[in-house]
């Protein structure tokens, strides 16, 4: 069956071309989901314009990566492997917390202790020329709305970048917002953001990680929240 | 990526040496300039190598999965820094610095097909070739399409479907003819 033929099946079938191209607006994409879900005629003609996007991936004139990408990929992963080798295949899965066990109603504090005693630390070293700061990599936790999301948070120096996978979108008329807790109350921060269609996201942690215990990602309201209105979905504990 | 997903570094070596230019170049016609192209393919290979264990053969190639990486962080990467004056790298700008003796021959076959892809696109309508580029490699969504076009959302879809549609026949016709 061409698209041609399932076109006047669906209404929503107009939103096909957009969501494959990455190119719904964030609240559109839920409620698309939703519908693809429920809709062979969408879910065919998705499958039909996904192959044709997978190729415009690969339709980019060809250019040398610049050496420097390879090695210092290789150097993160050769690293993550010795430890994760050693630690065994339990260290890289989420915990039993992580897979929805004792996730609902849990007080916030509670949780980020919770959550912050299970957390896998991993130190990295990269080496990355002698003058550059040892990056180090902590592995998160997901929890709650959150759970099998994937939680990094890179520290070099005073500086962290989180790097979540697998996160679900905050919520139609919501944000994720991260919060630093140095002492007993998270502080908010300026970093409010979103996840791509896949559930991706990079996020700068504004401003230092020193003396920072705990890196914590709620969902708020857009505009984001001077104090958690949600239990946190991301706890990385700095130790 | 079995080998991968068992946190085997050599295997995941042979996984980036075969797609770094591919994920690089569609970085960098994404993001525009090297050092950003750098820290986004960086960041996808990375995640690819945490996630491996989710990969799912059924739905595609580890090549089209390590690309939807790219180009999901890629576009995460334009909307965070709020470039969406954001400067184009067009085809005709991008020197092509991989010489022909350096591929192998799977390179090869790709690259000739990505010149089948890139012609399939250049023969579309204009209104149509637009709306896909924008969407893909400029990260816009449809509601900032029409409004830069000052054109109507449902006609930016529909020129997004039959756009697509069309590209997809011509690889079908290609294919055909290839077979």
């Amino acid at each position: 069956m061409s698209t041609r033929e399932h076109q006047p099946d669906c209404p929503r079938h107009v939103d096909v071309a957009p969501y494959v191209l990455g190119a719904l607006e964030q609240q559109e994409l839920e409620s698309f989901r939703e519908h693809l879900a429920e809709c062979p005629h969408c879910r065919l003609e998705l499958a039909e314009l996904q192959s044709v996007v997978d190729e415009l991936a690969a339709s980019t004139p060809l250019v040398a990566a610049p050496s420097e990408l390879s090695e210092r990929v290789l150097q993160t992963v050769r690293s993550s492997a010795d430890l994760l080798n050693a630690a065994g295949q339990e260290a890289d899965r989420p915990s039993r917390f992580a897979r929805g066990q004792r996730t609902r109603g849990f007080a916030f504090a509670g949780a980020a202790a919770l959550v912050a005693a299970v957390a896998i630390v991993l130190a990295i070293v990269l080496g990355g020329g002698s003058s550059s700061p040892k990056e180090r990599v902590i592995l998160g936790q997901a929890s709650g709305a959150a759970q099998g999301a994937q939680v990094s948070l890179h520290k070099r120096g005073g500086h962290a970048e989180l790097l979540l996978t697998h996160m679900p979108q905050p919520g139609a008329g919501r944000i994720y917002e991260v919060w630093l807790v140095r002492g007993k109350a998270p502080s908010p921060t300026d970093a409010l953001f979103g996840v791509s269609s896949a559930g991706s996201s990079a996020v700068d942690i504004p401003g230092t990680v020193q003396g920072v215990k705990q890196v914590l990602v709620t969902s708020e309201p857009l505009g984001g929240s001077s104090a958690p209105t949600r239990n946190p979905v991301i706890a990385v504990a700095l130790g | 990526m079995g080998l991968v997903a068992r946190n085997d570094a050599e295997a995941f070596e042979v996984i980036l040496e075969r797609h770094a230019n591919a994920a690089f170049s569609l970085a960098y016609r994404i993001c525009g300039t090297r050092s950003a192209a750098e820290d986004v393919a960086q960041e996808a290979f990375l995640a690819l190598w945490r996630s491996g264990t989710h990969y799912d053969r059924a739905r595609g190639s580890v090549r089209t999965w390590a690309l939807g990486i790219v180009h999901n962080r890629a576009v995460d990467s334009l909307r965070r820094s709020g470039a969406h004056d954001r400067r184009r790298v067009s085809d005709e700008g991008i020197e092509e610095t991989l010489e022909a003796p350096e591929r192998t021959d799977a390179q090869a076959i790709e690259h000739a097909t990505s010149h089948e892809i890139r012609r399939a696109l250049a023969e579309l309508p204009d209104d149509q070739r637009r709306v896909i580029e924008l969407a893909y490699f400029g990260g816009f969504t449809h509601v900032e399409i029409a409004q830069m076009l000052d054109t109507p959302v449902g006609t930016v879809k529909g020129r997004m479907r039959l756009g697509l549609q069309k590209l997809r026949s011509q690889m079908r016709g290609t294919e055909a003819l290839g077979a």
